[in-house]
């Protein structure tokens, strides 16, 4: 089951470059493949531009640099454990820097890209392609400093060892250490075949438990985020916008806002509606009208001032659209099919039990804690932005679009973000300081509230699932699944149980609600797993069957199945099921609950990583929900930093609570009835968990992401439980609806 | 006649026009002091807590008014010196709380108020006293923190 590792060599010689700085440290820069051929192509061009990774200083502190932007997933902790193993730093000498500027090119097409590495962070993906990326930068350093230190001693390079910061020679009983080396390093050249990967036995730093790379500054309150960031002569706005749906402006108050002290200026904004993700056109502006002032305070003031009015809203109800949701799935209008596999039709005339019920989910807010926001500096000659953005060079490409600008000559400078969850990956708080910007020449800071965040979100769509599944001689011979949702397509083909049912189709209506959509922490995944693994659970029951053993039976025989999807290429039932034991191994699963309490199981396959949770949840006579305990497992390939695994499955799993059993956005008349914490309830700690058991399991396979895959099996594993607790069967999300809690 | 407080154990003054604004944006734009977090502006997510005559308030619903007189510690006068942080970060470092670290401000100085009132308290207690949203999910980590610090209050007590 341990698969060989695939490992691109360089392509072209490598070599140490340093240069030393102001304060005397020794600038240690490695050339990196290109990402791309494109970008190959181009390698004259970019040969003088350095990948800065890691300053090595006399005093052997080593500095690198996170390949990747942080958002709360560790990448600026992960990344950095990579090269540093490689490298065999010694991790207590190393620091991260903040704040550099992410380096672009334009590729072949003339697009905008990351000249080194991928620095995008999203759909748990960073790891996976910043992993043999980060692992060759590492062992070319090494290689460069165990020459050099070779060549010092004149003795054969491959007597020595590299072992935290120091070169070491065993036969000759003595060390040198990298500080030291770096300097002369610099004009080795080092030929490919001489850069030799570390084996997993032989790593010190990773598959250890690391802390945050900045938890002294998070807990001092330093001011690591785009909002805490001031820009010199920079003005504060606030965007009053079309609180509903494709409204414009009818009119407001300019005088009454330009009266309050310290505002400037009065500036409106177009709406902009264009295709959008998941499909269909959207609006990814509404129409605004933004209020610059001296301080963010006086703009606020201003904003009130305003006392807008609107005109020709549209007119969504999300509730509306949920019930023909219902009214679509239960009828047999046309659709589209996304998979159909085998003869269902057949299958369900030959089954002892057909079940057939519908899972209903709401739209979910991102409500990321940090408010948007983004410094823009529009100037003749260049610009700089900052902002916590998850796509930098898209942020580049827009500044050009917006103003002219070559974006090789934008600054992007991304901060730590207050969560992304994809949300960070939308243009909208960019365009908007750019564009005020750029009419006002001035740099402009652009501050959202929590209510801009909410009524301008692009939310995960709501969804009516009806699953209908066959069974014969207990074991499921057919399954579909029949969806009508806000926007969007489910990934049908690529998360059970696809794959291990032969007779199997997925179909589903078109879309046709004006609410935006957009990707939400692992888009469908939720309540993909909320329908399928809650109806698996009822196929147990009707079946009388053990509901983890109904799991483990279903998923045989244990194999890996090729599959189509962006971020993966197959998925392995054997290792689905693992999670799925470890999971129940650790909550002992077979020991019998006190009435009134019950466990509940559910997993699910997400960006090349599988989750499995049990729950464990309290329902009283008088209906009062109480979540207890959970469990987890996840495999993930090589656990790097077992530490934030756990702390990603915890936190992870928690978030998916919430969704099920509270996030539940609800549109009326085109707007957001509940656009702050008041009326949109969010989980507190009160409600979550006590405990949260994590086994990480060792697959050997390459690493994966951890970010979102604990996401998913929330929702169904916590209906599961309420059925094991209290025999109700909850197929509608907000769950908290339906207890108190 | 101009507002008068005790900031981070310094004289602070503000103009008495500003009487109406929230503390919280009087600490992140007027003194520029970036630590207490803006989260949802109506007291609910507690991101933007602050300790007030050693009491946790939601310092984007406290008007500056309200702050005449008072002694009000933000999370960058919490540690004496960088070098020897308050027990409840130490417990933070030590637990590994953070993940997008926005709200952890806010909830270090939730859990320090509830430590000065209940130096040992239950789970009852926690649930009741540590109500600020984390929307990482952290909540088992800074549950795990507040007793860890706990303890770091005793050990040092001894």
């Amino acid at each position: 089951m341990r698969p060989q590792a695939i490992v691109r060599p360089l392509d072209r010689r490598a070599f140490l470059k340093v240069s030393v700085s102001a304060a005397g440290a020794l600038l240690v820069t490695i050339p990196l493949p290109p990402r791309s051929l494109s970008a190959a192509t181009r390698a004259a061009e970019v040969a003088s531009s350095w990948c800065v990774y890691l300053t090595l200083h006399p005093d052997n502190t080593a500095v690198l640099m996170s390949p990747v932007m942080e958002m709360g997933q560790f990448m600026r902790t992960t990344g950095p454990m990579i090269l540093a193993d490689e490298m065999d730093l010694d991790w207590s000498l190393v620091t991260v820097t903040r704040d550099e500027p992410v380096r672009m090119i334009r590729n072949a097409k003339g697009e905008v890209d990351y000249q080194f590495g991928q620095a995008s962070a999203g759909g748990s993906q960073t790891v996976r392609n910043n992993w043999d990326y980060m692992r060759q930068a590492g062992a070319t350093v090494r290689r460069m400093l165990i020459e050099e230190a070779a060549a010092r001693w004149e003795v054969a390079a491959d007597t020595l060892i590299a072992r935290d910061s120091f070169v070491i020679d065993p036969a000759g009983d003595r060390r040198i250490s990298y500080g030291e080396l770096a300097g002369k390093a610099a004009r080795r050249q080092v030929r490919p075949e001489q850069i030799k990967l570390k084996q997993r036995a032989d790593y010190r730093i990773m598959g250890k438990d690391a802390g945050v790379a900045d938890i002294r500054d998070i807990v001092m309150g330093k001011p690591l985020f785009g909002i805490d960031e001031d820009y010199p002569n920079a003005l504060q706005a606030v965007i009053e916008r079309a609180p509903a749906l494709h409204a414009e402006i009818a009119s407001y108050n300019k005088d009454a806002a330009l009266a309050v002290h310290g505002v400037r200026q009065i500036i409106e904004l177009p709406r902009k509606v264009e295709d959008h993700w998941p499909g269909g056109d959207a609006q990814v502006l509404a129409a605004g009208i933004a209020v610059l002032a001296d301080s963010l305070w006086a703009a606020m003031q201003g904003r009130k001032a305003l006392q807008a009015q609107w005109k020709n809203a549209a007119t969504d109800d999300s509730t509306l659209q949920i019930q023909e949701f219902h009214r679509q799935v239960a009828g047999n209008g046309e659709t589209k099919k996304l998979v159909n596999e085998g003869d269902v039709d057949a299958a369900f005339a030959t089954a002892d039990l057909v079940l057939d019920h519908s899972y209903e989910k709401p739209l979910f807010a991102h409500a990321c804690m940090e408010p948007f926001n983004c410094i823009a500096d529009i100037r003749g000659d260049g610009a700089t932005i900052i902002t916590g953005h998850q796509v930098p060079h898209w942020v580049a490409r827009e500044v050009e679009l917006i103003s002219g600008i070559d974006a090789l000559k934008v600054k992007v400078i991304c901060k730590r973000m207050g969560g992304g969850f994809g949300r960070r990956g939308e243009l909208d708080y960019v365009r908007e300081a750019v564009t005020l910007s750029h009419r006002t020449k001035r740099p402009v800071k652009v501050t959202w509230t929590r209510e801009d965040e909410i009524q301008r979100d692009f939310f995960d769509a709501a969804a009516v699932m009806r699953v209908r599944a066959a069974l014969k001689d207990k074991r499921i011979i057919a399954w579909h699944h029949r969806q009508a949702q806000t926007r969007g397509q489910p990934e049908a083909s690529s998360y059970f149980p696809a794959k291990v049912v032969s007779n199997y189709r997925v179909d589903q209506f078109a879309s046709t609600s004006n609410i935006p959509c957009g990707p939400w922490r692992a888009p469908t995944m939720l309540q993909w797993a909320f329908a399928t693994e809650s109806m698996l659970d009822e196929l147990a029951h009707a079946a009388g069957e053990d509901p983890l053993d109904f799991r483990l039976q279903w998923l045989l025989p244990y194999k890996e199945y090729p599959i189509e999807n962006w971020a993966t290429k197959s998925i392995h039932s054997g290792r689905m099921a693992a999670c799925y034991e470890a999971a129940a191994r650790l909550a002992d699963w077979r020991r019998p609950r006190t009435k009134g309490t019950g466990l509940g199981i559910a997993g699910h396959f997400t960006f090349g990583t599988y989750a499995a949770c049990v729950l464990e949840v309290s329902v009283s006579d008088d209906n009062e929900l109480k979540l207890l305990r959970a469990w987890g497992a996840i495999d993930c390939g090589f656990a790097i930093n077992p530490n934030h695994i756990r702390s990603q499955m915890e936190g992870g799993f928690v978030d998916g609570l919430n969704a099920a059993l509270f996030n539940d956005v609800r549109v009326s008349e085109g707007r957001v009835v509940n656009d702050n914490f008041s009326s949109l309830r969010w989980i507190r700690l009160r409600e979550a968990p006590l405990s949260i058991e994590v086994a990480i399991l060792d697959s050997g396979y390459p690493p994966t992401g951890v970010g979102e895959p604990p996401l998913a099996p929330a929702g169904a594993a916590l209906a599961n439980a309420i059925f094991a607790a209290c025999g109700k069967r909850v197929r509608r999300m907000p769950i908290a609806d339906s207890f108190k809690i | 006649m101009p507002i008068e407080f005790t900031l981070n154990r310094q004289p602070v003054t503000a103009a008495d026009d500003k009487a109406d604004m929230p503390l919280l944006w009087f600490v992140r734009e007027d003194l520029r002091l970036k630590g207490t977090k803006f989260g949802c502006g109506i007291g609910q997510c507690g991101a933007c807590t602050v300790l007030a005559n050693g009491n946790a308030v939601r310092s984007c619903v406290m008007r500056l008014a309200d702050a005449k007189g008072m002694s009000i510690t933000t999370i960058e006068g919490l540690a004496s010196d960088e070098r020897r942080l308050h027990p409840v970060q130490e417990a933070w470092i030590e637990i590994d709380v953070p993940q997008c670290g926005y709200c952890q401000s806010g909830q270090i100085l939730s859990a320090v108020a509830l430590l000065a009132r209940t130096p040992n308290p239950t789970d009852a207690d926690i649930d009741a006293a540590m109500t600020n949203i984390c929307r990482c999910g952290t909540y088992l980590r800074i549950r795990k923190a507040v007793k860890a610090a706990a303890l770091l209050n005793r050990t040092s007590k001894l």
